[in-house]
């Protein structure tokens, strides 16, 4: 279908400037052979409106022939041989329209007349061709080059997305600093347990990079990982890092993103544990409810913490994960009650098939 | 150097504190006198022990590191501080503070040995010049209220010291501010605080969208604003919604028609 015909108003706009075209020819017709305005008008007008439909052919001539490249010469070859084959159209039609204009409202011109009026008409009706053409093929340049912008723009998204994929295996380093910093501290005093540390790290290192490389884990993966994590950091934190731990077993073979539930648990301590001067409990719970699996992560909240800033990243990206994921009925909500912030997601439970059939067998 | 310089040590995380404590223990004249375990208790322990330096953390409970020194450091005989944080970004706003050093978690003996020396150099310069007839330049209020929000930001609360104590002011619930010669009367909730800022300079750190100065000595908390009176040509009271009324000065009824439109 030729873009302009798609729309009414775009075939508005096509009658109108072909009618317009009716004009200059009328007043050719008119200088060749004296008649009045509306003899002219009414000759020429119609037929440049039909032309103007005829020409739209060019549209499927110059996407089958491009005027660049090697087929160049042919293109132009085939565009005349297309402006020929119009005009004769044309004309062909011009004579009948003549003959009943003469036959309706006598005008009053001679055969002579007529056929010099169809002989210009011939005449006009290339340049009107060629001129179709071209815009035609400026039209097509115009639209290639959009084609490409965009071709360019989804690139980027894919290396965006490649990037996020790297950025997600990616540590947040002030938490390896704090634990090589304690790791410092434990090897003068408890030598033992810095070599525990370093080993319970390595881990966590470990498990990180091997999760992050996959599209998917069983909430199981992702909750032995964050036991590595809080494991570090009951290191760094002592008593004030308490943990509470509700996880369902048929919860714990559903499949999620990986590095869902840490990003979370990394927030909990570091909004919520940190800045309580006698830390407090992090709640982690996973249900099954029906179709849907529920985790919920809770800290607390010290009262007169600001709100600080970069608390929306973590939850941002937790959420971009779960599009990512492709979960759409999927959803996480933030909220705070009293001196308790509590993040909690709901999924799609998806148990994964052969962890399920084992748990069967 | 026969004098001894008494320490205090200020981390959230006890292994980062007894780290501290063994690398110190190597040191001579270097007596600690106390850990604390978040911002309160620094302070408290910093205006009754008078520690001649403090190693400091900056993001722990109730206040962070800049906000301690915020409250402490205007104060004549205030101690010598160095950082220790595994965040870099907080490096110049150390500086700016006067830090005498910024040691980057994890640190090791040698590294700890130059900060100590460099504060022994500033302690030793201290005394002489508390010996002269200067006194020891600390930094300005305004430049420590600064470093302890981050550059261009808003503060988003207020902390003032009240002896030993400290009140964290939550920027929200503030009613309106006083000058007061050198210091601020910081109004909230029918209490108030006296901190040892300039109205300028709190001004400066308060965010415009909520704070006004309606006159060369109030800033005012426009949601706390019930009317404005004329009460003659050019004279013109804020009522707040607890009944107070406040003077408006013709500049600063103009900020507030700016605020307002």
């Amino acid at each position: 279908m030729h873009p302009l015909l798609a729309r009414p108003a775009r075939l508005l706009l096509v009658v109108a400037i072909a009618a317009l075209f009716g004009v200059p020819l009328a007043w050719i017709l008119k200088l060749l052979g004296p008649r009045p305005w509306a003899a002219a008008l009414a000759f020429a007008v119609p037929l440049q409106i039909i032309s103007g439909f005829i020409v739209l052919s060019a549209w499927w001539v110059c996407r089958r022939h491009p005027i660049s490249g090697p087929g160049a010469w042919r293109a132009v070859a085939v565009q005349l041989g297309a402006a020929l084959q119009t005009t004769s159209i044309r004309t062909a039609l011009g004579t009948f329209w003549a003959l009943a204009l003469d036959r309706w409202l006598y005008a009053g011109l001679s055969r002579a007349d007529m056929y010099r009026d169809l002989f210009v008409m011939f005449v006009t009706g290339i340049p009107i061709y060629l001129l179709s053409a071209g815009g035609h093929y400026l039209f097509l340049a115009f639209e290639a080059s959009h084609e490409a912008e965009r071709r360019v723009l989804e690139t980027q998204v894919g290396a965006r997305e490649a990037e996020l994929r790297a950025l997600r295996a990616q540590l947040n380093p002030h938490f390896l600093f704090n634990s090589l910093n304690s790791i410092n501290a434990l090897v003068g005093s408890d030598p033992e347990g810095a070599r525990r540390m370093c080993e319970g790290l390595g881990d966590f290192l470990r498990r990180t990079l091997a999760l992050g490389a996959r599209d998917e884990v069983t909430l199981g993966e992702e909750l032995a990982l964050v036991e590595r994590y809080l494991g570090i950091e009951q290191v760094r934190f002592g008593d004030r890092l308490r943990v509470e731990r509700a996880v369902d077993p048929d919860a714990a073979v559903c499949r999620v993103p990986p590095l869902l539930l840490q990003p979370l648990v990394e927030n909990a301590i570091k909004h919520g544990i940190q800045d309580c001067v006698a830390g407090g409990v992090i709640r982690i719970e996973a249900k099954r409810a029906g179709g849907s699996l529920r985790l919920v992560v809770e800290n607390p909240v010290d009262p007169d913490a600001p709100a600080r800033r970069g608390e929306g990243v973590g939850l941002a990206n937790v959420q971009r994960r779960l599009e990512v994921f492709g979960a759409r009925e999927s959803q996480l909500s933030a909220s705070r009650e009293g001196d308790t912030f509590r993040v909690l997601l709901m999924l799609p439970a998806v148990a994964d098939g052969a962890l399920a059939e084992a748990s069967r067998g | 150097m026969a004098e001894r310089v008494r320490v205090l040590l200020v981390d959230d995380e006890a292994p980062a504190r007894s780290l501290l404590r063994e690398y110190l223990g190597a040191h001579e004249g270097i007596e600690v006198i106390g850990e604390s375990a978040n911002g309160f208790e620094a302070v408290k322990a910093i205006a009754e022990q008078r520690p001649d330096l403090v190693f400091l953390d900056v993001q722990m409970p109730k206040l962070d590191g800049f906000e301690v020194l915020e409250l402490v450091a205007p104060e004549p005989g205030a101690p010598a501080v160095i950082f220790c944080t595994a965040y870099d970004e907080y490096a110049l706003r150390a500086f700016e503070v006067h830090a005498v050093d910024y040691l980057l978690k994890p640190f090791g003996r040698e590294r700890l040995a130059e900060a100590l020396g460099r504060a022994r150099e500033r302690l030793a310069l201290a005394a002489a010049r508390a010996q002269g007839a200067a006194p020891p330049a600390n930094p300005v209020p305004g430049t420590l209220a600064a470093a302890a929000r981050g550059q261009g930001r808003f503060a988003e609360r207020l902390v003032v010291r009240d002896g030993a104590q400290v009140h964290v002011i939550p920027a929200e619930q503030v009613d309106y501010v006083e000058a007061q010669d050198d210091y601020v009367a910081i109004h909230e909730g029918g209490r108030s605080h006296l901190k040892h800022q300039t109205l300028a300079e709190l001004a400066e750190a308060l965010d415009p969208e909520r704070f006004v100065r309606i006159h060369r000595s109030y800033v005012v908390n426009v949601d706390r604003i019930a009317r404005v009176e004329l009460l003659a040509k050019d004279q013109r009271v804020v009522f707040l919604r607890d009944g107070r009324q406040l003077p408006v000065s013709r500049s600063g009824h103009e900020r507030l028609r700016e605020q307002w439109s």
